[in-house]
């Protein structure tokens, strides 16, 4: 909120990264790694007269990418005997040309995040083999992710010379072919990119109708590649447009022509920024709450000293700038970004100005919690998550002053901080250099989250006046329904199997293809989606039961159960309404198993709430536990839940 | 950094490429034999050389065979 206020000086992450590896201590000390990209961001954050430095450019671009030379060293079994748990990432990389330059930048942004890369580089120029090829080494590593790099080569290789447009036409249709081919034998998720267009090869043409005509015709080559997402929910396609657009030169002419390196390094560093953040989504690790600070954040003026009317989100040249950031924040609220408060002012006076100042594009209700008072910042963020009943590692905390920023970074390391400063125009610009929030798909319940923790307010005034736990449950009236997902549920019970930690309990994440392939199989699978409803409100889809039939058996393979409605019996009603169902479909026996992940710990004994007993214990993999229920008798299902409505869909063929 | 002195440009590759080059006769060893060597620390080289002033001639450093090599190159 002050200005001028500098950081404390001393070494910075990144020399202590250094002074790590001088001592061969770097495989050692991976856990630390993440907290000393970190704490560059601190070094390098706010720092507005050096200008717009884009998604991926300044000091801390410079920074990531000399940590990225130096972590590329690490040896990642070395890493892995030190620390087991470290997530690791398997990644495919291929492409027209020279990609391993991606590598390093890679390596560093993971590393960001504390995943460690397993990097599977394929040769130059070989991606059509590399991919389709089940038997190339791209393929059989199994990859957590493949890439496959494209660039204007991809395109220009097949071009002769002297050419026109009409030729780049014939092979951008030939190249998009081929990558439709390959988009299909991939069996997992997939990363290409739209290419951008070089003058290089506008400017070989001297006339400005044929220079158009090349526009058009690559513009329609990338349009085409982008359109391939919409049919294949594991392809992503990064577009490098915005990139190039924030950072540019696309490509090095030297390390081009002399290394075929095609693209070029601040590019790349853009790219494996968006590549790291999309890994985080499919591993769960998606950001759900950005706690703001206010004053000189989302708006101009210092509340305690100018009063209401010495603020300004509006009107002024500088006022303007916050109006389009609070703005760019509103977006990320109507995509099921759950925005908080945390300011040192007095509660009363932030109200006021959040009800009724007319400067203001966001409101009290786009909030779901507003701390304004004068506490320490890293025990507002600590609170927020447990009040939201989200990990601290899923809070974004963006604010102008280093010193508060510094406070969080050490009190609540887990969060992630974005340095603003005192040029509001930047502030947007520096909120979206790192996709926080990036997911795969948005669904009607990510639109309506905000509204849901408004509900969940409601329930807990309920709570905090019903005289027990059973009689706040009674009077909540919780309704669910069960059957096999619906066509347009898919994306959003997908979404839920990679968003769900802490009711999770096998850990297993799957994508929407595979979903839709076990609902093509009713006969043999059995995948269910759970909605649920109360007096405040209905939920969505909150839950997903996974299993298989094998003869007179079911084996429940996973049940999922978002953590906003934990806690209800919904999770033990499911299961009994299962258990009853499958017994009237004549089946004699459930199986189950639990597998524990850093998460779920708090599930470990929900089988046996449900009337489970303990198969064996400790299984050769993952300490896993196995259940069984013989279904001559079906459990009690709690009493305040009622089940609206419970098919398994055996019987039924294709219910989409 | 100093990459006005052999040692100064040696001790700037160990810090930024995490190459081992302690001992001057590291600079006139085959990049080969360097351990931890590949070929993308020629690509490596090309940007810190830049980073710190020091526009290289691509195609040659490319070729270097030795760190003394790629030194000259940086200081023409």
């Amino acid at each position: 909120m002050t200005t001028g206020q500098r950081e404390p000086v001393g070494p910075t992450g990144l020399d202590r990264l250094r002074d790590l590896r001088s001592r061969g201590l770097l495989e050692t000390s991976y856990d630390q790694v993440a907290g000393l990209l970190a704490e560059e961001t601190l070094t390098h954050g706010g720092d507005g007269v050096s200008g717009a430095d884009g998604a991926y450019g300044g000091p801390y671009g410079a920074a990531l990418q000399r940590a990225g030379r130096l972590l590329a060293t690490l040896d990642p079994d070395a890493v892995l005997t030190r620390h087991p748990g470290t997530p690791v990432l398997t990644v495919a990389v291929t492409g027209q040309s020279t990609v391993a330059p991606v590598v390093d930048p890679l390596t560093a942004e993971l590393a960001r995040h504390g995943m460690l890369l397993r990097p599977v580089v394929g040769d130059h120029g070989a991606w059509l083999r590399d991919l389709g090829d089940p038997g190339s080494p791209l393929r059989t590593a199994d990859p957590d992710l493949t890439l496959c790099l494209l660039d204007a080569e991809t395109v220009f290789a097949q071009v002769p010379v002297p050419w026109r447009p009409s030729d780049v036409e014939r092979a951008a249709d030939e190249v998009l072919k081929r990558l439709a081919s390959i988009v299909d034998a991939v069996p997992g998720p997939l990363v290409l990119n739209t290419v951008p267009l070089l003058r290089r090869h506008t400017h070989q043409l001297v006339d400005h109708l044929s220079r158009a005509r090349l526009s058009v015709v690559w513009r329609e080559f990338n349009t085409r590649l982008l359109r391939l997402a919409e049919r294949t929910p594991r392809l992503v396609v990064v577009d490098l447009e915005p990139l190039v657009c924030a950072g540019g030169p696309a490509v090095d002419e030297r390390l081009a022509c002399y290394a075929k390196a095609q693209l070029s390094a601040g590019l790349l560093a853009g790219y494996a920024r968006e590549v790291a953040h999309l890994a985080r989504a499919l591993r769960g690790m998606t950001r759900k709450c950005l706690v703001l600070d206010l004053d000189q954040t989302l708006w101009d003026g210092v509340l305690a000293d100018d009063g209401p009317d010495g603020i300004a989100a509006a009107g002024t040249l500088r006022g303007e700038a916050f109006h389009g950031f609070q703005q760019g924040v509103k977006q990320f609220g109507a995509q099921g970004v759950l925005l908080a408060v945390s300011s040192k002012n007095d509660r009363e006076a932030v109200l006021g100005v959040l009800r009724g100042h007319p400067d203001m594009v966001l409101r009290e209700r786009d909030f779901v919690r507003i701390d304004a008072d004068w506490r320490p910042k890293d025990r507002a963020l600590a609170e927020t998550a447990e009040d939201l009943g989200i990990a601290a590692d899923a809070l974004v905390f963006a604010d102008d002053s280093p010193v508060e920023r510094a406070q969080v970074r050490h009190g609540v390391p887990e969060a992630a901080v974005v340095a603003l400063d005192e040029e509001p125009a930047l502030h947007l610009t520096r909120l979206l250099a790192d996709g926080w929030f990036d997911t795969l798909r948005l669904t009607d319940e990510d639109r309506a989250r905000t509204d849901a923790y408004h509900s969940e307010r409601g329930r807990r005034a309920l709570r905090e006046n019903a005289g027990s736990h059973e009689d706040f449950l009674r009077g909540l009236d919780v309704a669910v329904s069960l059957s096999p997902p619906l066509g347009h549920e898919f994306a959003r019970l997908a979404q839920l199997t990679q968003r769900t930690n802490r009711f999770n309990l096998t850990g297993a994440r799957m994508g929407e293809d595979e979903l839709r392939e076990r609902a093509a199989d009713p006969g043999r699978h059995l995948l269910l989606a759970a909605r649920s409803s109360d007096r405040f409100g209905d939920d969505g889809l909150v839950g997903a039961v996974l299993g298989h039939y094998d003869g007179d058996l079911l084996h429940l393979d996973n049940v999922w159960l978002s953590c906003r409605v934990l806690a209800r019996g919904i999770e033990q009603a499911c299961v009994a309404a299962v258990l009853a169902a499958a017994r009237d479909e004549g089946l004699t026996a459930v199986h189950a198993v639990y597998r524990p992940t850093a998460r779920n710990e708090r599930a470990r004994d929900f089988y046996r709430s449900c009337g489970f007993t303990i198969a064996t214990h400790g299984g050769l993999e993952h300490d896993e536990i196995t259940f069984g229920y013989v279904l001559d008798t079906v459990p009690q299902a709690p009493a305040h839940v009622r089940i609206d409505g419970i098919e398994l869909g055996r019987r039924a063929g294709a219910h989409h | 950094m100093h990459i006005t002195s052999l040692e100064g440009f040696l001790s700037l590759v160990r810090d930024e490429l995490g190459l081992d080059t302690a001992g001057v006769e590291a600079a006139d060893a085959d990049l080969a034999d360097l351990p931890g060597w590949d070929s993308l620390n020629l690509l490596r080289m090309v940007v810190l050389l830049e980073e710190h002033g020091r526009p290289v001639p691509v195609h040659r450093l490319l070729q270097a065979r030795t760190l003394q090599e790629i030194y000259t190159f940086a200081k023409e």
